[in-house]
């Protein structure tokens, strides 16, 4: 059954889908940090207030998954921020998350060489929230 | 010259006012790299040549101009380059996760490797300006590597 995109019930099933993975389970093998993902509002697409999800990833798996508040987010190791649209293509696999940052429509805060040595661990994560099935705000 | 970025060891100048996002990731790349091992900084403090890096599924490209020491990334392609590299993005980014090996030399016999040297073969990786320039693009691999 479909869940409200970016809710707690839609990181328990993202949080499910990582630890499923075998692919994540191997590639984010020696990973320590945390990763917190900034979901800009768009009022437009019944998207009203920015959203900022908090992953705590350990060597290959998800400890937890979190949804807060943008701040919640920006304190990660890692923080990944784009509008709500950007987000949906992401998940709806319209835009391939690397090319995304490539292009400054992902932008991307810290450490470029650890995340660029776990390229293969953040496409198995796009991988895992397109396994969501997920009801889209701009769509209700 | 359009901006400096200041950091502990200024390594990185960009050519252009707004640098590109895909300009910003590889020169914070290289300059995260050069700063944090001895040996890629000798290869820095080496190297003097013009790479042009095109990401051909996105349409965007870089040019990185290495000049012993000091390296000035400009938006786009460059005339007066040594080596171009054109290659889909997810590629290029695997080029960054080569392992060096014996040598200095990059190992194209584990996973990564083996899957850039098939784009290789497929013309899917595609290396102007090779002959002539194989130990430029060792060492500008070395660089680039974040393994």
């Amino acid at each position: 059954m479909a869940v409200d995109a970016f809710s707690d019930e839609w990181a328990r099933q993202f949080k499910d889908e990582v630890n499923k993975s075998t692919v994540y389970k191997a590639a984010g093998k020696g990973w320590k940090w945390t990763v917190g993902l900034v979901v800009e509002a768009e009022p437009d697409k019944n998207f009203p207030e920015a959203k900022g999800i908090v992953m705590d990833l350990f060597d290959g798996a998800a400890r937890d998954i979190t949804v807060g508040s943008a701040g919640d987010a920006q304190k990660c190791d890692f923080v990944i921020t784009a509008p709500y649209t950007r987000w949906k293509q992401v998940a709806t696999k319209e835009l391939d998350a690397t090319k995304g940052m490539l292009q400054g429509k992902l932008k991307l805060k810290g450490d470029l060489p650890t995340i660029v040595r776990y390229t293969k661990a953040s496409q198995e994560m796009t991988e895992c929230t397109t396994r969501v099935p997920v009801t889209w705000p701009d769509e209700k | 010259m359009a901006r400096r970025k200041v950091t502990a060891t200024e390594t990185v100048d960009y050519a252009n006012k707004e640098p590109s996002a895909f300009a910003s990731m590889l020169g914070g790349l290289i300059e995260a790299n050069v700063n944090g091992s001895a040996e890629k900084k000798k290869d820095f403090d080496s190297l003097q040549a013009r790479v042009g890096i095109w990401v051909t599924d996105i349409d965007e490209g870089v040019t990185l101009d290495f000049q012993k020491g000091n390296l000035v990334v400009h938006n786009g392609l460059e005339g007066k380059r040594d080596l171009t590299i054109r290659a889909e993005a997810e590629t290029v980014m695997n080029l960054s996760n080569l392992k060096i090996g014996l040598f200095g030399m990059p190992i194209y016999y584990n996973e990564v490797g083996r899957g850039v040297a098939l784009k290789l073969m497929q013309g899917r990786l595609r290396i102007d300006g090779l002959i002539g320039n194989l130990a430029t693009l060792n060492t500008v691999t070395r660089i680039f590597s974040v393994q």
